[in-house]
């Protein structure tokens, strides 16, 4: 098996056969680049070109950065093991998803759950990954899936670059490649809990009262019915004690994120978190989703924008409404009127959830 | 702020004050009690909706907070983090003061000498009125959300149990009876009142029929009154007055009304409050005009009844013999009025 070097060229060859196309269609008028010339054919490039990602934004790059710089980066696929062995990017690595997603009960103390960095770290030492890796993620789209290894990285404190692919393995135009993984050399990764990325349920009791006022923004991503409590919505879960939200947060339903499979406009995510739901980018904000909600979306959009400080509640809302003990110290809201309304649309073809957030 | 520091430890009649949160400016609007002077107002935070005085100081339950507002007797305003929105309704026990969180599922337990929070105590969901028994020991409180009348002691700030008022419940008002031996709710969904056994093993989760008697009521029932041997529940949508004793059982249905919100005992009368009609009705068929509909109402020594407009932004003081003694012009929406 030969590995395949990027070719240099690749643009202006798109280029040339989206022009061919084009004149085979007898389009002449300017800005026509998104189609063929004729309705509903649109060329790798320009998806490619579509989830190029340009401006002040972390974390998120298109397909071109990832030709630019395939040799220097580590890939990982973030989907599942059907989807993987379908197709991938070459040379990718499939991420046991399951493990990266451990979590430990911090019982001694009751603080409730935090991130496994041990479980976490192992994992990535599985697929032969290492602390200083240069890593770019990609999924069907850039959904919880994704943005939930970014955070795994991060919780064991990666040093390399953590980077997603935007758009997901369709707006990638280079090779790909099939079938079983390739094999990879395991690696001793040794975890540098990063333990500033995420809260724990007694650091959020002390500071009830305080959220999106004094104290730090507290970010709420599940569906306003969840959220309000709304009664006979579908979007309770049966399975809590209590439902609702907590106390001072403001929702931002996670969709907001996402626009078809790639991230919304930098522009309109900007409104939306800072003059919508007026979270300040130089505080700490946390996010919180659910059991079945994960808010790992909102952690990495936030960050791509420029928010500097922001911390995972893992436990989630489950883990509060289902404490045991004095409840009084985790008291939950049923009303408010804090709903920030979002425009987002979910992209994604594979059931392995992408966007279902189940993983 | 004017008219506050006439406040002593002995006021004349002539020296008290009208104190009304004013939920739309929030605003605690100041009133000469006698001639209905407005003295000023005090700015308390967010949709101020109840007050209440204890140890000297008056305190506002501002809605639209995670707050409560104390006002002392220099001026000097202090609020009191409650963590949770909504403070509605408030209840002394054991020299503590509780406040309602009704956008949240706790009672807020503050100390009203040192004005800090104390405790916050897990409810039923959106708490609302909240009653304490005559020695203090326990608190009975309505949940809305979640149908039920939960038990508190208050020594240990701690839920004991809960009475549940039935399927689909909404408590909205919760009384006792004076000598604390029985406890009664308001369903407004179900259009129904029940009465529950207060005491020692009251709320027990164990108990199969928790509920001692219930009754139906008028549509949209949302406050009831309890003496020694009647229970008073308005029907907000039909415009009636159910009279029960003790045991729930009917005594008389008094109807006529608009939209009566509340029953108040003033001058050896029973009087009903009208939210859609500018009078006072006593149960008896007497009549006293007033300036306006009034949402809320405060009784005062002397058989007068402190009204708050709500609709029409004002404030009057009327006596049930001779009618109206003044209006005042309020800040909008004034709303739970105490004597100060």
């Amino acid at each position: 098996m030969t590995r395949e070097t990027p070719n240099a060229d690749g643009d202006a060859e798109n280029a040339t056969r989206r022009g061919l196309l084009r004149a085979a269609a007898g389009a002449t008028v300017a800005g026509a680049a998104s189609t063929a010339g004729c309705l509903s054919v649109t060329t790798p490039a320009d998806v490619a070109a579509r989830n190029d990602v340009s401006g002040n934004v972390a974390h998120f790059v298109g397909p071109s950065w990832l030709a630019d710089n395939r040799e220097d980066t580590v890939v990982l696929d973030a989907r599942d093991p059907e989807r993987f062995r379908e197709q991938r990017i070459y040379r990718a690595r499939r991420v046991p998803f399951d493990a990266i997603t451990a979590r430990e009960a911090t019982d001694d103390v009751g603080e409730g759950d935090v991130p496994d960095t041990d479980a976490i770290a192992s994992a990535f030492g599985e697929i032969g990954v290492t602390p200083d890796d240069d890593v770019l993620v990609y999924g069907a789209s850039v959904g919880s899936r994704v943005t939930r290894v970014a955070f795994a990285l991060a919780a064991v404190g990666h040093e390399g670059s953590i980077r997603v692919l935007n758009g997901g393995l369709s707006a990638w135009n280079g090779r790909l490649g099939t079938g079983s993984r390739d094999r990879v050399s395991p690696t001793e990764y040794e975890p540098d809990p990063a333990a500033s990325t995420w809260v724990t349920r007694e650091w959020l009791a002390d500071r009830i009262g305080t959220f999106n006022g004094d104290g730090p923004g507290l970010v709420d991503v599940r569906v306003p019915e969840a959220y309000l409590a709304a009664a006979g919505s579908d979007a309770l879960n049966a399975d809590h004690d209590r439902h609702g939200h907590l106390p001072g947060a403001v929702d931002v339903h996670w969709v907001g994120n996402v626009a078809g499979r790639r991230m919304t406009d930098p522009g309109r995510l900007v409104r939306l978190y800072e003059v919508d739901a007026e979270l300040d980018r130089s505080e700490p904000v946390v996010v919180y989703g659910d059991d079945n909600v994960d808010p790992t979306s909102t952690w990495l959009t936030l960050k791509a924008i420029g928010f500097e400080d922001v911390r995972l509640y893992d436990g989630g809302f489950g883990e509060w409404a289902n404490v045991e003990g004095d409840r009084g110290r985790y008291p939950v809201e049923t009303a408010t009127n804090v709903v920030i309304e979002t425009e987002g649309s979910v992209g994604g073809d594979d059931d392995g959830g992408d966007f279902s957030c189940t993983g | 702020m004017t008219g506050w520091d006439k406040q002593s430890d002995a006021p004349s009649p002539a020296d008290r004050v009208l104190a009304v949160p004013c939920e739309g400016d929030d605003l605690l609007a100041l009133f000469a009690l006698d001639t209905g002077e407005r003295l000023g107002e005090v700015p308390v935070g967010s949709h101020p909706v109840h007050a209440t005085t204890c140890r000297g100081r008056t305190v506002v339950a501002t809605m639209g907070d995670r707050a409560v507002t104390a006002v002392d007797a220099s001026g000097e305003v202090t609020q009191i983090e409650t963590g949770v929105l909504g403070p509605s309704h408030f209840a002394a026990a054991n020299g503590e003061l509780y406040v309602s969180c009704s956008a949240g599922d706790a009672l807020a337990v503050i100390d009203s000498e040192r004005l800090t929070l104390v405790d916050r105590v897990a409810v039923g969901a959106e708490p609302h009125e909240v009653a304490v028994a005559p020695d203090g020991d326990r608190l009975y409180s309505g949940s809305r959300r979640e149908g039920v009348v939960d038990v508190v002691d208050t020594e240990r700030h701690e839920r004991i149990g809960a009475i549940d008022a039935g399927p689909d419940a909404r408590v909205q008002g919760v009384a006792l009876s004076p000598d604390g031996d029985r406890g009664y709710a308001v369903d407004q969904r179900g259009a129904r009142v029940v009465a529950f056994e207060t005491g020692d093993n009251s709320g027990s989760l164990s108990v199969e029929e928790p509920i001692h008697a219930e009754a139906a009521v008028g549509a949209d029932p949302y406050d009831l009154v309890a003496t020694g041997d009647r229970v008073f529940v308005p029907g907000r949508g039909d415009g009636v007055v159910h009279e029960f004793d003790r045991e729930l059982d009917p005594i008389a249905v008094h109807d006529g009304f608009s939209r009566p919100v509340d029953v108040l005992e003033v001058a050896d009368d029973w009087w009903v409050l009208d939210a859609s009609a500018p009078r006072l009705r006593s149960l008896d068929g007497a009549v006293v005009e007033t300036s306006a509909p009034g949402l809320v109402a405060t009784p005062v020594s002397g058989g007068r009844i402190a009204i708050s407009h709500y609709d029409d932004d004002r404030v009057s003081l009327v006596d049930v013999e001779s009618g109206t003694v003044w209006t005042a012009k309020s800040p909008a929406y004034p709303f739970g009025s105490v004597v100060v």
